[in-house]
């Protein structure tokens, strides 16, 4: 069974009265453990695709469904849920709390699901990311790699069945970017999450199980490796 | 045409290089605060209110203490000196001075008061001498009469005739009314003859002839002032020596008009430390005139980076940020200004009412908003507005193009230095510790404010090590308490360490002097209670009718206190007699009681700590005064030294047997035996009979008895607990303005952190986003920035009550001694403390309500992908 279904979406915003179409009649299936690749040129809707899929928007019309749950039946509180239990964001500029050490902010989506059993939990996934003995070190003190590997430690933390990464390797010399993609293609297929990265890197794609190109809002085509 | 062609040029120079930087302050300053109108305005109304508290107080000072018995005054005309003396002048004076052989105009006056009988207003009473000086007063009289109303009576037979008054237009009565009054302890009629207009359209005088007077005011043989007009062949000092020769040796002359200087001299210190009370909600103000630069400073380092690139200089930059400051105190002191005449309407009444209870007769004049009130306004808005923005302007003229546009917006954190700045707070503490202990500067406690100006420094200093302490060291145990919302929270505010300490002292400025002026007025309160108890040993206090006054003292008939004393169930009756009197150029109280038989048996209200019993045989004994306490700092005298006082004829030395401590008026009392008193003023009606109920007797009882007895007197009777009541309510009317100004500097204060809570949400808006896509909730969103806003609170009510504990202590021990010269034993008001701590604590949280809901109105999607 697919984790993550969208069907027919459509996503249109209206800025200055002036209606702009971000995606148009998108359908999409991703399974666990698939590791799919977003590409396309800026502003071609794969940050939209990337947030209908974790629940932060809704389509203006289709049906995006996360482990068959759909999103547009969800309130405020439902989609909060759905966020907290089954998605993981990454972010190409890192997005840490710089006024939290690396272990809080690992922990921050357990504390913020109003869990406190969370501390075992941090140490495995630094461990998993090779980030053992920098727990109290804060933001400003690691490396672009290390920062980002604190992301995806925080991504995963709660275990989500899907992890939406938008350009993940932006930020990051190729070396160091060429790491993290593997780590998060390794990470995919042992935790059997679903992963949709968005990425400008041909490299980034290479590695992924499927490569969807997007073109004005639309799919222009799917390769499956 | 030259000069204009040279002007013209110079002006088109100017407007060259002025056009430019007002487009750019324009656009680079004032259309942001545009853009977070809600921001800009509450920053705006914190200093509007802040100069308007200011300007009413001002205003409100000058309409309550400017006008005393100005209506009095107006009427004294083109006199240039009085001749004054304790207890009244003989009025075999009068003659004496009118034979000089000069040509003098010489006026005799008996002024007192009389009571309204139907609306019970006081209202000043003057006997003047018609029968000579009519003519004159009538100029003056018939100005306000209207011609139809005036009567046919003879000016001569409406002089003569007793019941004859002339009256202020405001009392609204026309010549022919009939207006009852009473004046003493008897209540009379009297015919309107004229109407006049009043000094200040709304203070009023009874004017009559001065045998009518001297009648009415059982007042024989004497008179209260005589005013003198002298040719202007010679000079004022001169003609002041010729005539002072020519008096008896009691009487002095001076400037005519001294008593109006000395009453404003008596209420200087009142108004003084109202007017610096008034200053802390602008040095409110100024803290969040602070912070708005400041965030303003960090948020705009790329564009401060890139204009310096472009060819800005230094100055420019400076310059920039505190026309944005300027922007603030000028449109602050605009709303000022109305908000200011609104609130001196308010504070009027009650500075009015306390000046009439405590320090002389007064009626509150019109509140006029002048062009002096206008520039004042303007004046303390922009400097408060820029002396606070200088600091962080000028860090941002210190920042170089590279490093602005380098690193970018940086957290108020990065700059702190707060080792250091505890260093400085010590230096401050130990600064304002040294400064306390030094006198009285002119009468003023110069050095003790600067005490208290060290000491909220030295806590602005300090605050940065208490906020980092508690918010970075307590950040796991409030997350254990409040949840993973008091983690980010303490953590957020630890980080941005400027703003946090800014806004924490802030409103702890305005807790400490709430929490200050809150144990002072405890502190007061509580120890005029207790000596109130000691006080008041008789069961009843009889006074005549009217509303009581400090500087007012009705006598009462002669055979009242024989009757009383017949009476079954009255064991005694002590008399009272007091007199309004000049020492050392200010007003003073002079007062008599029975010593005989006097003594309380336990404690002790003089400096000495001897008995009551003790003092009084001394004064019983010799030419011996106690003096009150404020006396004696008013004076610079104590126990064992010589006071001169002007009495009737005489010029009596007496000898300060003992200091005792008083609180019922500011102006300060010399108290002495009846029966001395009576040597020099040989007038045995009293003003006030305490009486002393025989054992076992109910003294509602003898009250009734009384009452019948004493029917067709207008007196009031009072129980010492009623007497006590009716002077905590005055005492607690007149610290009300002080508790209206500190809500106010607490209100600009709450509405600061409103402010900063909203430009920490804007700030932050990336980190609230982040959250939402890590999880959080709507309700956790709101719940981090009000319990943001607690923690501020809470930083604000420690801080707060430490400084405040501290301050009081200077405001009881250092300012009110040097100020007023009372001595008060330090009390917690527990409740009263409580009780404003947990209102300001929940109005901080309060303010974080509209923040918390822009926080969670924000997109996260727009607020993360903008970053």
């Amino acid at each position: 069974m697919a984790i993550l279904s969208l069907q027919n979406v459509s996503k249109e915003y209206v800025t200055d009265g002036q209606s702009v179409k971000a995606l148009s009649n998108i359908s999409l299936e991703v399974s666990g453990g698939e590791f799919v690749a977003l590409v396309g040129r800026s502003g071609c809707g794969k940050s939209t695709l990337l947030n209908l899929a974790g629940a932060m928007d809704f389509p203006t019309s289709g049906k995006v469904e996360l482990e068959g749950e759909c999103t547009k039946d969800l309130d405020d509180a439902g989609l909060t849920r759905l966020r907290r239990n089954k998605v993981g964001f990454i972010f190409q500029s890192f997005q840490l709390l710089h006024t939290l050490k690396v272990s809080e902010n690992v922990e921050l989506p357990l504390l913020l699901a109003g869990r406190s059993d969370g501390e075992s939990i941090v140490r495995n996934r630094l461990a998993a990311l090779e980030l053992s003995g920098l727990e109290d070190r804060y933001a400003h003190q690691l490396s672009g790699g290390q920062m980002q590997r604190v992301a995806i430690a925080r991504a995963l933390v709660n275990s989500p069945k899907i992890l939406l990464a938008d350009e993940p390797t932006g930020n990051l010399d190729t070396a160091t970017g060429n790491i993290i993609l593997q780590l998060l293609r390794k990470l995919t297929t042992e935790t059997q999450t679903a992963t949709i990265m968005a990425t400008h890197s041909v490299e980034a794609a290479a590695i992924a199980d499927a490569v969807v190109r997007l073109r004005d809002g639309k799919i222009e085509e799917i390769i499956r490796h | 045409m030259r000069w204009f062609a040279y002007a013209t040029e110079k002006s088109k120079k100017l407007s060259d290089i002025e056009m430019p930087r007002l487009i750019l302050f324009y656009r680079l300053l004032i259309r942001p605060l545009v853009r977070e109108p809600v921001r800009s305005a509450l920053t705006l109304l914190a200093v509007a209110l802040g100069v308007a508290v200011i300007l009413a107080i001002d205003l409100a000072g000058n309409a309550a203490t400017g006008s005393f018995r100005s209506s009095v005054e107006a009427l004294a005309g083109d006199s240039d000196l009085e001749v004054i003396a304790g207890g009244g002048i003989p009025e075999t004076t009068v003659a004496s001075l009118a034979q000089l052989p000069y040509e003098l105009r010489v006026s005799p006056r008996v002024e007192d008061f009389a009571v309204r009988a139907d609306s019970k207003q006081t209202l000043p009473l003057i006997g003047v001498d018609l029968i000579a000086e009519g003519e004159r007063y009538l100029q003056k009289i018939n100005s306000g009469t209207p011609e139809s109303s005036k009567p046919a009576q003879s000016d001569a037979e409406q002089f003569t005739d007793p019941a004859s008054i002339w009256i202020g237009a405001s009392l609204k009565r026309n010549p022919g009314d009939r207006l009852r009054l009473i004046i003493n302890d008897q209540e009379r009629e009297y015919t309107v003859r004229g109407v006049y207009p009043d000094s200040n359209g709304i203070e009023s005088a009874i004017l009559m002839d001065i045998a009518g007077a001297q009648n009415a005011l059982q007042r024989f043989g004497r008179v209260d002032r005589i005013l003198i007009h002298v040719p202007h062949d010679r000079e004022l000092d001169q003609w002041q020596k010729i005539i002072g020769d020519a008096l008896p040796t009691g009487a002095e002359v001076r400037p005519q008009g001294t008593g109006t200087v000395e009453n404003r001299r008596m209420l200087a210190a009142f108004r003084w430390n109202l007017q610096l009370l008034s200053y802390i909600a602008l040095v409110v103000g100024g803290f969040l005139i602070y912070n708005t630069i400041s965030v303003s400073v960090v948020r705009r380092r790329p564009e401060i980076g890139i204009v310096r690139a472009l060819g800005a200089s230094r100055n420019s930059v400076l310059l920039a940020f505190i026309g944005e400051a300027a922007f603030f105190g000028a449109g602050g002191a605009i709303l000022g200004l109305p908000f200011g005449r609104i609130m001196a309407a308010g504070a009027v009444k009650l500075m009015g009412a306390t000046v009439d209870a405590l320090y002389v007769s007064s009626t509150p004049g019109a509140v006029e908003l002048t062009w002096t009130c206008v520039e004042l306004a303007f004046a303390v808005g922009l400097s408060v507005a820029i002396a606070s923005a200088y600091s962080p302007a000028s860090e941002a003229a210190a920042v170089s193009p590279v490093e602005a546009m380098a690193r970018g917006r940086r957290e108020f954190g990065a700059r702190m230095h707060k080792w250091r700045d505890l260093i400085f707070a010590l230096v401050l503490g130990v600064a304002a510790a040294i400064a306390s202990r030094a006198p009285a500067i002119g009468n003023k406690p110069m050095l003790g404010y600067l005490a208290a100006i060290l000491l909220v420094a030295a806590a602005a200093f300090a605050i940065p090590a208490l906020v980092d302490a508690v918010a970075s060291g307590g950040s796991r145990l409030f997350g254990k308490i409040l949840g993973v919302e008091g983690l980010l929270a303490s953590r957020s505010l630890a980080a941005s360490l400027r703003r946090t300490s800014v806004l924490v002292a802030s409103l702890a400025t305005a807790i400490a002097m709430m929490t200050a002026v809150g144990i002072m007025v405890g502190s007061f309160r509580e120890t005029v209670v207790t000596w109130m108890n000691g006080k008041l040993p008789a069961d009843l206090y009889i006074r005549p009718a009217g509303s009581p006054g400090t500087d007012r003292h009705p006598i009462l008939s002669l055979d009242l206190a024989d009757k009383i004393s017949q009476l079954r169930g009255v064991a005694t009756v002590d008399r009272l007699r007091a007199y309004e009197i000049s020492y050392d150029g200010l007003p003073v109280t002079l007062a008599s009681i029975d010593i005989r038989g006097r003594g309380s048996p336990s404690g002790s209200t003089f400096f000495s700590g001897r008995r009551e019993g003790e003092v009084f045989s001394e004064l019983r004994r010799e030419d011996a005064v106690v003096v009150s306490e404020p006396f004696t700092s008013k004076h610079h005298v104590k126990t064992g030294d010589f006071i001169t006082l002007s009495l009737g004829r005489a010029r009596p030395r007496f000898h300060i047997a003992d200091v005792y401590y008083d609180y019922s008026s500011e102006r300060g009392n010399i108290l002495m035996d009846r029966e001395i008193l009576l040597k020099y003023l040989p007038d045995p009606a009293p003003s006030n009979l305490a009486i002393f109920v025989a054992p076992g007797v109910d003294p509602e009882t003898v009250r009734q008895e009384i009452l019948h007895a004493t029917s067709k007197y207008r007196i009031l009777i009072f129980s010492d607990r009623e007497i006590r009541g009716q002077a905590i309510r005055i005492f607690d009317r007149t610290f009300a303005i002080t508790y209206a100004l500190e809500a106010v500097a607490v209100m600009v204060a709450v509405m600061g952190i409103a402010g900063a809570l909203l430009a920490l949400v804007i700030d932050r808006r990336r980190e609230l986003g982040l959250l939402r896509f890590l999880g959080a909730s709507t309700a956790q969103i709101r719940k981090l920035i009000l319990v943001e806003a607690g923690l501020l609170g809470l930083l604000a009510n420690i801080a707060g009550f430490v400084l405040g504990t501290l301050l009081s202590l200077i405001l009881v021990f250092v300012i009110n001694k040097q100020s007023f010269g009372w001595t008060i034993r330090f009390h917690w008001p527990v409740a009263v403390l409580l009780g404003a701590l947990s209102v300001v604590y929940a109005a901080t949280v309060l303010a974080g309500l509209y923040p918390a809901q822009v926080a969670v109105r924000l997109n996260p999607i727009e607020v993360v992908v903008e970053e």
